[in-house]
């Protein structure tokens, strides 16, 4: 009997999971994949692979994927299965209808960073230049916006400056608010290996995680910070770089702008930043301050890894904004071993961010105020476009609560699931009148929407991803889109449905256009990179294979040199209470996947069945708690049950939990706070509090097995 | 398409709720707050200039225009040199340029 999962083909492609974006041959017999190997000349894992991308690839085939286009009039109406040319003509009259009565700027768009880039940049067209407007956003809004602000602020580009190999030349590796053993697996083994050679370790973060603290891992240092202080632990270790003197004054005369180096030194040196100040604010020793910042100005090479527990914050611009002035003031960028890295949650975050997938900039983080770019775009587009900048996906949802804003097209995305606050969510969505939704299952917003176009996997498409290094990769289709299109060809049938003529043979041909349109891409092409594999921007006439370290001669700002900001330490509004005494943070386990959309329909949960809540042994003693009781989890904004696990991981005073489960509904509890820059939500700080409860009832359990199945 | 449709139904329904408004602009007011007065102001004028939609920038100069409760002075003096022309320049990225 032949073997049924012997492979009879082999396609190249890239994974989809977190910001590594390793390298896979994707095998499958028949039009059936039967495994994911990782892929040995992958330039961003060198045919290393983790549990997800290995394992959890089967998602594409769960019993309750979507493979019919749906609409419905009105969200208590059940859903009506029609033809594809029946879905784009009901969405685009009803977007019409919504346009013509309550104006043009009633209607966005949001893609996602699971999109390829091809995708994402249709997605913006379709807001530009077919809605007429700039409400287009995507979902590292909710997760990295900070750091496109943050960096392009202080070093100019809004991006790792170093290729994941780098770490394999760095002293001294400090990870702020990020645990790469469990989240970016297969460059955290990287990191280990480096740390087995001797690098030293620091880590800032409020939990003794596994980067703290695993086989081959142990941190020199680590800042077990309370949450939302990280701009005081940041200032203050640049207060002691300030104040002994640990910088490389020679790199800052000649790279950057001295006089706002002055007015920086001249705030962080403050005494009130001083580590003895500092320490007692954010709960940690003084001595292990000025530890870090011996260690990290020391170098010779140190570089910083950081992740959503800095950008997630009330203050998390001004966070990434400290991390590219340490890097400055210590000479830490523009050769290998250094640099500042930002660890991309999702595969395509770095894509979402430099396509112009945002309401005011385009590719490139040029702005849409700016008339030579917007210019360059009508010349292509065949269009006059939106001058002013449109809303941004917090203020879309905020917009629809007020009711000026009334329908959306939502590619990829789950914002009822992700987004913070999820009753304000849940007010505004049920206040528009036409919500699209494009996806491979009927999430917790399809509770909400009109119309539902099935989407295909990343197995089933063509397109480039760009990872977490700048690295653009290939996607190649291996079986055929289960729903009959592939995700980019329901976005350009869209768009010609609301009377906007256009078509591509391929998504190769939206790359030819990414790469007229947008200076970092212009080298860009399939052809490019099926010849060498993959190549990182800046590609371009005088990097024709791509830039793997940035910064090495110049900082890509208008004068070439790098400055700093003023970071001031704000606390976040969100305090504790007698009523939520304990703060809540969040983070990931290696085998699941952000809100598990995808890793959920796998055997995958066998490891991880559900979301629990660890409490440090004190507070779980002043509660009555033993280990695996059941508590309700409590803040200003809702409440969810969940079980407990004393964990000697998190300090007194902090608790923490995963988000990878819907029924877990960890959005319920999440305040409605952000950042100031860019309305990234505050995730990684909550006020709760704790009681123990019996087990839910057994009907609230199925209440809990229903949501799971139907999310 | 819609572009010819005029907006003035959303005109005058305010985008979104007032307080949502000024808590934002008042945490872009305490990111400035080290900065000296004028490059104070021009960090807060760029700020709402580059990434705020209109309708936002014009509920909270109404608001201003209406005695602007509840929102810092630098805030306020940031926020009016959106009207001043002499003080018009194109978006930029780093620290305010007065």
């Amino acid at each position: 009997m032949p073997n049924p999962i012997k492979p009879e083909k082999s396609v190249i492609t890239t994974c989809a999971y977190c910001g590594v974006g390793c390298g896979f041959k994707a095998e499958t017999r028949g039009e059936k994949i039967v495994r994911m190997i990782p892929w040995k000349e992958g330039k961003a894992n060198h045919g290393h692979s983790c549990i997800k991308g290995r394992f959890a690839y089967d998602y594409y085939n769960a019993p309750d994927r979507v493979l019919t286009p749906l609409i419905r009039a009105s969200i208590d109406d059940p859903w009506k299965a029609v033809s594809w040319q029946e879905a784009f003509a009901y969405a685009a009259s009803e977007f019409k209808r919504i346009q013509a009565k309550f104006g043009v700027k009633s209607i966005g768009a949001v893609s996602s960073s699971r999109c390829t880039n091809e995708e994402i940049f249709l997605t913006q067209k379709l807001a530009r230049a077919v809605l007429g407007n700039n409400n287009i956003d995507n979902c590292a809004r909710i997760c990295h916006s900070p750091t496109q602000f943050g960096l392009t602020q202080t070093i100019g580009a809004g991006a790792a400056s170093q290729h994941f190999d780098s770490i394999l030349q760095a002293d001294v590796i400090m990870i702020v608010g990020a645990n790469p053993t469990e989240g970016h697996p297969v460059f955290g083994s990287m990191m280990k290996r480096r740390i087995r050679e001797g690098a030293k370790l620091i880590v800032i973060d409020p939990r003794k995680t596994e980067t703290v603290e695993s086989a081959h891992c142990r941190a020199d240092v680590h800042l077990a910070i309370r949450p939302g202080t990280n701009v005081a632990i940041l200032d203050s270790i640049a207060h002691v770089i300030v104040r002994e003197k640990l910088y490389n004054e020679a790199f800052v005369r000649a790279r950057c702008e001295v006089a706002e180096f002055d007015n920086w030194k001249a705030l962080v040196g403050d005494d009130k930043y001083a580590p003895e100040v500092i320490g007692p604010i954010a709960n940690v020793d003084p001595a292990d301050i000025r530890r870090a910042a011996r260690l990290y100005a020391g170098g010779p090479n140190s570089t910083i890894y950081y992740g959503l527990g800095v950008t997630e914050h009330s203050q998390g611009s001004t966070g990434v904004m400290c991390l590219g002035n340490l890097g400055l003031s210590c000479g830490m960028l523009g050769r290998e071993g250094v640099g500042v890295n930002p660890l991309r949650g999702q595969g395509n975050v770095q894509g979402g961010s430099c396509l112009g997938s945002w309401p005011h900039v385009f590719s490139g983080y040029r702005f849409v105020t700016d008339q030579a770019t917007r210019s360059s775009f009508e010349a292509e587009w065949g269009v006059t476009l939106d001058a002013e900048p449109g809303l941004r996906l917090p203020n879309m949802l905020d917009a629809a609560v007020a009711g000026s804003f009334k329908g959306m097209y939502i590619m990829g995305e789950d914002p009822v699931q992700s987004d913070p606050n999820q009753h304000h969510v849940i007010a505004a969505m049920k206040n528009m009148e036409c919500v699209v939704l494009h996806d491979l299952f009927l999430n917790e917003t399809s509770k909400y929407a009109h119309v539902f176009f099935p989407g295909s996997s990343s197995l089933e498409k063509d397109g480039t991803f760009t990872n977490a290094e700048r690295r653009v990769s290939r996607v190649r289709k291996v079986i055929e889109p289960l729903a009959g299109l592939q995700d980019w060809e329901i976005t350009v049938k869209f768009m010609n449905a609301l009377g906007y003529e256009l078509s591509y043979d391929n998504p190769g041909e939206v790359l030819d256009e990414i790469a007229r349109l947008s200076p970092n891409y212009s080298g860009m092409s399939f052809a490019l990179i099926d010849q060498i594999g993959s190549a990182q921007w800046p590609c371009n006439k005088d990097a024709p294979q791509g830039t793997e370290v940035l910064h090495r001669e110049k900082f890509p700002r208008a004068n070439g040199l790098g400055t700093f900001m003023l970071t001031e330490y704000v606390p976040t509004a969100e305090r504790t209470s007698d009523r939520f005494p304990l703060l809540l943070t969040t983070g990931r386990i290696l085998t699941q996947y952000n809100v598990g959309t995808q890793t959920r329909r796998t055997p995958n949960s066998l490891w991880h069945p559900e979301d629990v809540l660890e409490i440090n042994e004190q507070d779980a003693t002043a509660r009555g708690l033993q280990d695996g009781d059941w508590v309700q989890l409590a803040s200003r904004f809702g409440q969810i049950q969940l079980r407990a696990r004393i964990s000697k991981r998190v300090n007194p005073g902090v608790v923490y939990t995963t988000f990878h489960h819907a029924k877990s509904k960890a959005n319920a509890v999440t305040s409605d706070l952000s950042d100031w820059a860019t309305n990234c939500p505050e995730y990684k700080v909550t006020a709760v509090d704790v009681v123990r409860i019996r087990a839910p009832a057994e009907t609230e359990s199925f209440e809990a097995a229903r949501l799971e199945a139907t999310e | 398409m819609a572009q010819t449709h005029s907006q003035t139904q959303g005109a005058e329904m305010p985008v979104m709720a007032l307080d949502r408004i000024l808590s934002m602009a008042n945490q872009i007011g305490d990111f400035f707050a080290p900065y000296p007065p004028e490059r104070r102001a021009e960090g807060i004028r760029n700020h709402l200039r580059t990434y705020w939609d209109p309708r936002m920038r014009d509920q909270l100069l109404q608001h201003i225009a209406a005695g602007g409760a509840g929102l810092a002075a630098p805030v306020i003096a940031g926020a009016r040199l959106l009207q001043d022309e002499s003080h018009a320049k194109p978006g930029y990225y780093g620290p305010p340029k007065a």
